[in-house]
């Protein structure tokens, strides 16, 4: 802890809480590299051969799969912690390119469920907004266990963000800090989550899948308990998710990076071929999105990267009313989601500052960021000589470092050895 | 890389010549797989593998005195796994299938993984091994022949060109983009097929044989008489 945080936490006698994920450096996949074909195996052509990213999550148990055109889907952020402007513009980009959006704690909005053509529906331990009505209109369910930006901890949404509507949707009053549960009401073992997926399933007809989401900890036996109990998708969020505002300590002090996660899940998953896996926690480039479909995922879901798609961070807002300057920052270094005075209209309830997010431009931007990740995919894929992104395998990485390479379990780059093996 | 002949006889009266005429089949794929070969002569299926050039071991092997009803073989040059008679094609697995494979599979690692969690053994790391023991095990799942190298073509990434001899059949198939070479050979006879033409060329009737290029992701099977 620097002395600036010491002096920070002397003078407000409290821990400080904020917005987005783990800063610290921790080993990632850009400490990975694939090993792309020339004589011993032979790539595709990009130009004329097809490489193929659809994704089906659910079929198993659900009458009506989710398929996605392509294997990043868009993680739950609630509104509340976003405007109504920024869900719907991430709903629409989600429909454009074939993908998935995934609502959060507070309920679904109208607009939200509108724009967005395949919609996951979060049942968290807060249940604020949770209702039968929006669980039927849902293309899948996803049980919130944890999240990889607070694992352990519960969701929180800063007063100056409960304005009339988001208060009237959680039943909450108006303008006071919300502290949600770290934990379901009604359940806290997975023998009892086998029984609430079933009154889920049985709510609404066998017609969707239902995901798990957790935080990633102790990642091999909370992913084979989720299976166990009768998830169709474990959704694992890495020490590098984002979050809206949470306790710094949380962020930066628990869970284990993505890295490492991926494989550990895949390993649980192996006596469970139906079940998918999705696979979140700082998937920003498309040789991310690779190297987590290498390691087990069957796609990965991105929160942070979306939003600065959508225009987080941008340097419009530099200065002037109403700028990074009043939050104390600036732009390319905004954290303050909390405070709900973010300078874009993305992380706010304020009528003004929405206002400055346009719903239409905004999806064009994330839609043509997810179009691009995806081609940067296919590419690496290709090289690899996949036909499809699902074929690329562990065997197609080697490890630039030595942690990487004991964390993700291929090779150091120019050797056979995997520490640990 | 690797260079494919087989040969299924119709006529009885060939068969005293298959050893022979698998001999000078081998011989004009040699240079496409000069590390080391392999053959299956059924119906005893007898499997035969040795490193060094083709043309050499066909004359070690004696295979010009070997009669039979069909044969498959393979020249190779190895691409990931070791050059050793282990490692020679034809993979021969389950109840007597023989397969031989030139190209590269480009997901074969998981899918070895998918089937040693069934309970699957492997004599080998090769690839085409995979494929073997993928198809073996579909046959022993119930699927017929055709089925399961349609399965194959589903599960499996890459560039192949398959044969493949059962004790009943002989079969061809080739992934879809299909850039490695394989020509077929049908006469009364006989049907063939090779990774070029010239080695059907050395074949008794060939001028007056129907030849044609298998499509991509087709299985051509032919039952045994």
């Amino acid at each position: 802890m620097s002395f600036d945080e010491i002096r920070e936490r002397a003078r407000l006698g409290r821990y400080p809480i904020r917005g987005g994920g783990a800063r610290r450096a921790v080993p990632t996949f850009d400490d990975l590299t694939f090993l792309t074909a020339s004589a011993s195996r032979y790539p595709l052509e990009g130009y004329r051969e097809h490489c193929a990213t659809r994704t089906v999550l659910g079929a198993a148990n659900a009458r009506d799969p989710v398929v996605l055109e392509i294997p990043i889907t868009i993680a739950g952020m609630s509104f509340g912690a976003l405007s109504a402007p920024a869900k719907e513009a991430l709903g629409r980009a989600a429909s454009e390119v074939g993908t998935a959006t995934t609502t959060g704690d507070g309920g679904m909005t109208p607009e939200e469920r509108m724009s967005s053509k395949t919609l996951v529906y979060q049942c968290l331990p807060s249940r604020y907004g949770f209702n039968p009505d929006d669980l039927r209109a849902a293309d899948a369910i996803e049980v919130v266990l944890g999240q990889g930006a607070k694992p352990g901890g519960g969701g929180m949404l800063m007063g100056q963000k409960l304005g009339p509507r988001v208060a009237a949707m959680r039943t909450l009053p108006e303008g006071i800090d919300q502290r949600s549960a770290c934990r379901h009401p009604d359940w806290t073992g997975p023998d009892d989550l086998r029984i609430k997926i079933e009154e889920l399933r049985e709510a609404t007809d066998w017609r969707v899948p239902v995901f798990v989401k957790i935080g990633a900890t102790r990642v091999y036996h909370d992913v084979r308990l989720a299976a166990t109990a009768g998830a169709d998708v474990v959704v694992v969020d890495g020490m590098q998710g984002g979050t809206g505002a949470t306790q710094d300590v949380f962020i930066e002090h628990t869970g284990i990076p993505t890295l490492a996660a991926v494989r550990l899940a895949a390993d649980a998953l192996a006596d469970f071929p139906d079940v998918a896996l999705i696979v979140s926690g700082g998937i920003r480039s498309g040789a991310d999105v690779a190297k987590a479909l290498a390691l087990g995922a069957d796609a990965v879901s991105i929160g942070m990267a979306a939003l600065v798609a959508l225009g987080c961070n941008d340097t419009v807002h530099d200065f002037g009313p109403a700028s990074y300057a009043d939050l104390g920052t600036t732009a390319g270094n905004c954290v303050a989601c909390h405070t709900g005075g973010c300078p874009v209209g993305i992380a706010t309830q304020s009528p003004g500052l929405q206002a400055r997010l346009d719903p239409v431009r905004g999806a064009e931007r994330v839609a043509n960021y997810l179009r691009a990740i995806t081609m940067e995919t296919t590419m690496l894929a290709r090289a690899c000589g996949k036909a499809d992104v699902h074929h690329l395998e562990p065997e197609d990485l080697v490890a630039l470092t030595v942690e990487a390479a004991a964390m993700a379990r291929v090779p150091l780059a120019g050797t056979e050895w995997i520490p640990g093996r | 890389m690797c260079g494919i002949t087989a040969l299924q006889l119709r006529d009885p009266g060939l068969r005293p010549r298959l050893g022979a005429l698998m001999a000078a089949m081998m011989a004009q794929v040699a240079e496409r797989g000069p590390d080391s070969a392999g053959i299956t002569i059924y119906p005893e299926i007898a499997v035969l593998k040795g490193v060094g050039h083709p043309a050499v071991l066909a004359t070690e092997w004696r295979l010009h005195e070997i009669s039979g009803t069909q044969a498959v073989a393979h020249t190779r040059m190895a691409t990931e796994s070791a050059i050793t008679a282990a490692h020679c094609h034809p993979f021969v697995v389950g109840d007597g299938l023989s397969l031989v494979h030139n190209g590269s599979f480009a997901n074969h690692a998981t899918i070895r993984r998918e089937l040693l969690a069934r309970g699957v053994a492997f004599d080998s790391d090769n690839d085409s091994e995979v494929a073997a023991r993928f198809l073996a095990y579909r046959l022993d799942s119930g699927d017929d022949l055709e089925k399961a190298l349609r399965l194959l073509c589903e599960r499996f990434d890459g560039f192949y060109t398959l044969a493949v001899q059962t004790p009943d059949a002989f079969a061809v198939v080739r992934d879809v983009i299909a850039c490695k070479p394989a020509i077929i050979a049908e006469t009364p006879g006989w049907v063939a097929m090779a990774s070029e033409y010239r080695a059907l060329a050395v074949l008794p009737g060939i001028e007056a044989a129907r030849v044609y290029e298998p499509e991509p992701e087709e299985v051509y099977l032919w039952t045994s008489t």
